[in-house]
């Protein structure tokens, strides 16, 4: 590591430090329904939206009718978005035009944008037009932020509120959280990233005449277009001169700022924020890291102020960033060791260790920051190949979407997702004094436990069910598959993970565009989100209609350095004590396998 | 055909999250009883 690299990180949470305040006391004006600096140009618009769909403000819902709308809202959300994939070639906009893509892959991009996932199993500048980017997928990665926002907001209130069952109007929530939030710092970024090269355009590819030709293999090809094969069954290859390079355009900008704001991920390009028209300077890359950060961050405030105890908030907000800080020179540490087979002529240490799959304007410590910070949350955008990271830096970023994405996590869910961790934290210190648990002034009972439960073994199971069906069929599980053995495992296991834990990254190194991978990510992706999301509401609902019972002696302090390691130690025991034996046997097994001098 | 297949996925796992509402509910009624 250098001096410099640890310099950029420090400075980057130092920024993200300095706005969790501000953005939490804003957050705090929007989902009170206050008055804010917007309010003359938005209201209106709001009112108007209230007005269209006679929805009444005032009118507060339960958890059930909550969750009802919340998810009657994905399903059409769902199906519209199918609908505009398979239909685009019938649609504007499509200067390139696209087909629509294969079934199986509009099923799964359309839950993935919905659930705020955003993996993409298909590359989008040879895939989506501009009319599907823009009014499906950034449509989508407005609204489905918005949906995590407004459930985080409602769990605070189910933690805020006193003997009632109301947590407020699920479509009051969703419209002030795009309209306040998403929307004006979205715009504002846009701008931003224009100055900074990303190109926003309606233009068809440009196409380039190349100063050097270069040869490639191709599958080769009959009369008929069908690809010829051999004896044995394999494709037949032969060489093809590379004269010219398509350069992608398109409404990029606009796409850029809410994917990084609302944790989405999904790049407007295949190779997302490594492309050097999606994030084209360092400038860009320190604003986009800030992005995924600023509202999970500015939402530890929003919590404290929301249960009268800002120094809870603060403590969530220690516990978080005690983990980020720990993942993120973890992940440094290990590629800035560089690879260990290298020959010994060959000198790392001038590029700053392991450089593979990393672009040179960003470097190792911005390449392993950004890593951590989006699997941190729940974004999934990457500046880097993490499949081409040493086995222990790609193993932070699985773990950190392992642990459920709650260090600052994604908009909303890695609040509410923390929330859960909480509950099972004072739970255990309950136990642990042999007293029965509290909670800001609410006893936890074993109705609420049942559900934090729930909460946390979906997940895994979701996860190491379909990674060990996969692992075990060589016709549509290993055939996707660039590597074997122990990386192989980590491509199948990450694919997995991302996709329940609604992160969206991807691994690479694994073809994922099939019928199998497609389905079955899909499938995940549903289940990580709303299956999830179902027993959280239910306890916020439960939580809301507690008395207040006062504190003693003998209750737990929810605002101390204390709290925040336990909470620190329930996460890491919660996630080592379920996936420490599937990561024993990929990245840990991978890295002893590096330094005895095996690849794959 | 299998644009049907796919919409039948998407469909029953919305109606299947609205049971799992129920379910919870259910449970937590049988607590309070």
């Amino acid at each position: 590591m250098t001096t410099n690299g640890i310099l950029q990180i420090l400075l980057f949470f130092f920024v993200l430090t300095l706005l969790a305040k501000p953005v939490g006391i804003y957050l705090l004006k929007v989902y009170n329904g206050e008055r804010t600096i917007l309010s003359t140009i938005f209201g209106p618009v709001e009112r108007l939206f209230y007005a269209i769909t006679r929805v009444d403000p005032a009118r507060e819902m339960n958890w059930k009718q909550y969750g009802i709308a919340m998810l009657l809202f994905s399903l059409v959300s769902s199906i519209a978005l199918y609908a505009v994939q398979r239909l685009q070639f019938y649609l504007p906009l499509n200067t390139q035009e696209f087909a629509g893509p294969t079934a199986d892959s509009s099923f799964n991009t359309a839950v993935s944008f919905v659930t705020n996932t955003n993996w993409q199993g298909y590359g989008g500048e040879t895939t989506m037009s501009y009319y599907t980017q823009m009014t499906g997928l950034a449509l989508q990665n407005f609204l489905s932020a918005a949906v995590g926002m407004a459930l985080a907001i409602v769990f605070i209130r189910g933690i805020a509120r006193f003997e009632t069952d109301k947590l407020g109007n699920f479509w009051v929530d969703l419209v002030r959280g795009t309209l306040y939030v998403l929307l004006p710092l979205s715009f504002l970024a846009a701008i931003f990233f224009v100055s900074q090269g990303v190109v926003q355009n309606f233009k068809a590819y440009d196409t380039a005449q190349l100063t050097q030709s270069f040869v490639v293999q191709v599958d080769k090809k009959d009369a008929d277009g069908n690809v010829v094969k051999d004896e044995a069954g394999e494709n037949v290859k032969e060489d093809s001169t590379v004269n010219t390079q398509t350069i992608a355009q398109g409404p990029v900008a606009s796409q850029l700022a809410i994917k990084m704001l609302g944790t989405n991920g999904g790049g407007f390009f295949n190779a997302n924020s490594a492309h050097p028209f999606e994030n084209p300077t360092p400038f860009s890359n320190l604003i986009q890291m800030l992005l995924i950060f600023i509202i999970p961050a500015g939402f530890t405030y929003t919590l404290g102020r929301m249960v009268k105890s800002p120094g809870h908030g603060w403590a969530v907000y220690a516990a978080m960033s005690i983990l980020f800080l720990t993942g993120a020179f973890i992940t440094y540490g290990a590629e800035s060791q560089g690879n260990p087979l290298y020959p010994a002529n060959v000198d790392q240490v001038v590029v700053g260790g392991n450089f593979e799959g990393k672009e040179t304007r960003f470097g190792v410590a911005n390449s392993a920051l950004f890593a951590t910070v989006t699997t941190d949350a729940s974004c999934g955008a990457v500046n880097s190949m993490h499949d081409s990271f040493t086995p222990i830096g790609g193993m932070v970023p699985l773990v950190n979407i392992m642990l459920g994405e709650v260090v600052f996590g994604g908009v909303g869910a890695g609040m509410y997702g923390i929330l859960v961790m909480i509950i099972l934290t004072v739970f255990l210190a309950g136990l642990m004094v042999g007293r029965t648990p509290e909670y800001l002034g609410k006893k936890i009972e074993a109705y609420d436990v049942q559900m934090a439960t729930l909460y946390i073994l979906i997940f895994p199971l979701t996860i190491l069910g379909f990674t060990a069906i996969s692992s075990v069929s060589p016709d549509f599980g290993l055939t996707s598959l660039n590597n074997q053995g122990a990386h192989g495992l980590s491509e199948i296991l990450y694919a997995f993970t991302s996709g329940t834990g609604n992160n969206g990254s991807a691994f690479a190194g694994i073809s994922a565009n099939t019928l199998w991978y497609n389905t079955t990510i899909g499938i995940a992706m549903l289940v990580g989100r709303f299956f999830m999301i179902i027993p959280m509401l239910a306890i916020a609902g439960n939580l809301a209609g507690k008395k207040k019972i006062p504190a003693t002696l003998g209750t737990f302090p929810v605002n101390t350095p204390l709290f925040a390691v336990l909470l620190v130690s329930i996460i890491l025991i919660v996630g080592a004590l379920t996936f420490f034996p599937v990561l024993s046997l990929s990245p840990i097994l991978e890295h002893f396998q590096m330094y005895a001098g095996q690849t794959f | 055909m299998l644009d049907l297949l796919f919409l039948a996925i998407i469909i029953a796992f919305f109606l299947l999250a609205l049971a799992y509402i129920a379910g919870c509910d259910k449970l937590r009624k049988g607590e309070k009883s």
